[in-house]
């Protein structure tokens, strides 16, 4: 008697501890009828109308193709870098997800878990048609494609007109001409550069430029290559005394100050400009004045081409791991066709790397100028926070707002980022 | 006749399954983990020895985490130890009983806000037009105004001092019951023979309530050495790398730069510190016991 209720104690608690362990195993979820598709689709579009746009478009879909199930999660930018990390490691990565071009994206082709496009987007094909060419550049890696882009993006000095006017300063076309202008701004009582830095992304968008600027295109193009950067060529030093040179033009202490706020003093008209990406416009248009942009003023003594553009094209990846690949590619041709892009266009604000989509439909002048400005540039030059190994941003990125607080020179930073490229490089091999 | 003898075992097996499966079995892998080199999206996993744990004592970001983990550690323990206990001791007195549920409730409040809530709000406070900036300008101490969170030589305290606001309270609470626990006739007596308030927090209250300060002095060193939460919010290790704590790093290393083995070597780092704290713990305990 008491022997049997002591096994069936011991029974009830095998049995819950086996229920525990089994748990992870038995709910893959992936058995469901077989004529039903799900696809899931992680993107870094968390906040406001972004996130509407595509809960929108993915019921639009859905309602299109019935059998197809779309999983729509998203985070935003810094978690989603983080966040993207861990799912591409686990053994159900989404089958569609976002990723910025450039070194970024290049590390998951490497790791081998990004499906090749190359034949969904060649000339010919629905994507390859619909979508600017140009902007497939920073997905191509060893001659293939592995992403499609959505958005094309730039960076421009977006400018108070009514300070300028008040002032009688003009747009600077070089860097002295640009000097004068900030010293005039700066007596005039407003701050002449609205600058968050609490988040280093901000300068490291600075130093995107800065670096194409001062730095030998040839030079900068074997540096920004993980298994042969070394980042000896003086010009990068030269490319943070330009950022000093600005130093005293920023908002005070722009450590301590975040992006956004940067963006409202800008907008209420306390700053008279700001370093901005074209798809922030919809943060400038509540605005009560007139705006304009420039481009980066181009350096006297640089050697890089003044009329490339900082700036590249964000867009979406298919997992290598993914069952249903053509539903994937089926999927991106839907939010890339016209009239999508379109919406996106007219609900986001967001600059569509869609052929025609910004138009007089779904935009006003000023974004078509956006899009003007982006096609007549020379050449794109991708964020530097996504162009190098994220090792290299590091310590790039942390030196530089050192610098800023003056804690440390730029040739110190530099000896630092020699130091990371060289392990980088080391590891690459 | 057997079967008695093994029912206690029996009894314990299921936990123990638990806690090896979800305790020991990760901590173990841990340590295998920190002989490699390999990321999170990458199959290959390369041994590389003890390279890690070299690294990690060249690395001077190492060194600058371990200090602020002990800056966190020595005030929090002044702060919310030494403060907690002379607030509690307050609270308790015959002249404050009046008010002192009031009072608790009002220090007790921030332990309940979430992390994330008060960093928000201190961030506010510490902005360059903040709360703070503004506090010191109106009383004529404008040149001590700073991006409290921006310049690297403020940004760890401007955190250490948002996380005493937040925990003192949880302390205090562990003093106030320690303090009603002791016999009303001791302060009475005191009373009597004439000792001043003073005396009667040295000589009774602090040797009355000294096991709970060795828990709570043991809680909040942890504490000190695990903080992560705070640290992310406020600052995320910023500027440069000046308020980082071996939590953040740890956080930067695995899911930033994708460095997970290196990351798994700052985890057993955090782990003996922590290890070699709780051994004195139970040391101290048993003192106290004899």
């Amino acid at each position: 008697m008491k022997k049997s209720k002591l096994f069936s104690v011991m029974i009830t608690l095998l049995m819950i501890t086996f229920s525990i362990a089994g748990c992870s195993s038995t709910s893959n979820g992936t058995d469901k009828k077989d004529d039903q598709v799900e696809l899931s689709f992680f993107h870094r579009f968390a906040d406001g109308a972004n996130k509407q746009f595509f809960d929108s478009a993915v019921k639009e879909f859905e309602s299109q193709n019935p059998k197809v199930k779309i999983k729509v999660s998203s985070a935003i930018n810094d978690d989603y870098k983080q966040k993207i990390n861990v799912l591409l490691g686990s053994s159900n990565p989404p089958d569609i997800f976002f990723a910025w071009s450039g070194e970024y994206a290049n590390k998951f082709v490497r790791s081998g878990k990004v499906l090749d496009l190359t034949k969904y987007t060649k000339a010919g094909t629905e994507l390859g048609d619909q979508i600017f060419t140009s902007q497939f550049g920073p997905y191509t890696f060893e001659r293939k494609v592995y992403g499609v882009p959505i958005v094309m993006d730039g960076k421009a000095f977006f400018y108070n007109k009514e300070i300028f006017k008040k002032l009688g300063v003009n747009e600077p076309k070089t860097w002295n001409e640009f000097m004068t202008v900030l010293k005039k701004i700066k007596q005039g009582g407003y701050t002449p550069i609205a600058f968050g830095n609490q988040s280093n992304w901000a300068v490291g968008h600075y130093l995107t430029t800065l670096n194409q600027r001062m730095v030998d295109p040839a030079v900068l193009k074997k540096d920004y290559n993980r298994s042969t950067g070394e980042f000896t060529d003086p010009s990068y030093v030269t490319a943070l005394e330009k950022m000093i040179e600005l130093e005293p033009y920023f908002t005070k202490e722009p450590n301590a100050v975040t992006d956004d706020s940067a963006i409202n003093a800008f907008v209420n008209g306390k700053a008279a400009i700001y370093y901005n990406q074209f798809n922030q416009i919809p943060y400038i248009k509540p605005a009560k004045f007139d705006w304009g942009w420039f481009n980066f003023p181009a350096i006297e003594d640089g050697k890089g081409d003044p009329q490339e553009l900082t700036g590249a094209s964000q867009g979406f990846m298919v997992s290598a791991k993914t069952k249903n690949p053509d539903m994937a590619i089926k999927f991106l041709n839907f939010l890339t066709s016209k009239t999508i892009a379109e919406k996106m266009v007219k609900e986001t604000g967001m600059v569509s790397s869609t052929i025609d989509a910004v138009n007089k439909n779904s935009a006003d002048q000023k974004m078509m100028d956006v899009v003007e400005t982006i096609k007549q540039a020379s050449g794109m030059n991708v964020w530097l926070d996504t162009a190098l190994d994220s090792k290299i941003v590091d310590v790039y990125l942390n030196g530089a707002q050192q610098m800023l607080n003056k804690e440390k020179t730029p040739e110190e930073v530099m000896k630092e980022v020699q130091k990371a490229a060289k392990e980088v490089k080391e590891s690459s091999k | 006749m057997v079967g008695k003898k093994m029912t206690p075992y029996l009894f314990l097996v299921p936990s123990f399954i638990l806690v090896s499966l979800f305790i020991y079995y990760p901590l173990i892998q841990n340590i295998k983990y920190s002989f490699f080199e390999w990321n999170t999206f990458s199959a290959i996993q390369e041994f590389t020895g003890f390279d890690n744990y070299q690294k990690l004592f060249k690395d001077k970001v190492f060194y600058q985490s371990l200090k602020n983990n002990l800056l966190f550690a020595a005030i929090s323990m002044l702060f919310q130890v030494g403060g907690g206990l002379v607030i509690a001791a307050i609270l308790e007195d015959t002249v404050f009983k009046r008010f002192s549920a009031i009072f608790r409730t009002v220090y007790f409040i921030p332990v309940l806000i979430s992390t994330s809530v008060i960093g928000l709000l201190f961030n506010f406070i510490y902005t360059p037009e903040g709360l703070l900036n503004q506090f010191l300008q109106s009383v004529g101490l404008e040149s001590w105004a700073t991006g409290w969170l921006g310049n690297g030589d403020t940004a760890i305290y401007a955190v250490i001092a948002m996380s005493q606001w937040q925990s003192i309270g949880y302390i205090m609470m562990l003093f106030i019951v320690a303090i009603q626990k002791i016999p009303p006739s001791l302060y009475e007596a005191a009373l009597l023979d004439g000792a001043s308030k003073v005396q009667v927090f040295l000589k009774i209250t602090v040797p009355m309530v000294k096991e709970t300060a060795v828990v709570a002095s043991v809680v909040t060193l942890s504490g000190a050495f695990l903080v992560f939460n705070q640290v992310f919010i406020l600052t995320n290790g910023g500027p440069g790398q000046a308020s980082e704590v071996l939590g953040t790093q740890l956080y930067h290393s695995a899911f930033v730069n994708g460095d997970m083995g290196y990351a798994s070597t700052i985890a057993n780092i955090i782990f003996v510190i922590t290890l070699i704290l709780s051994i004195l713990q139970m040391k101290l305990f048993k003192t106290e016991k004899e």
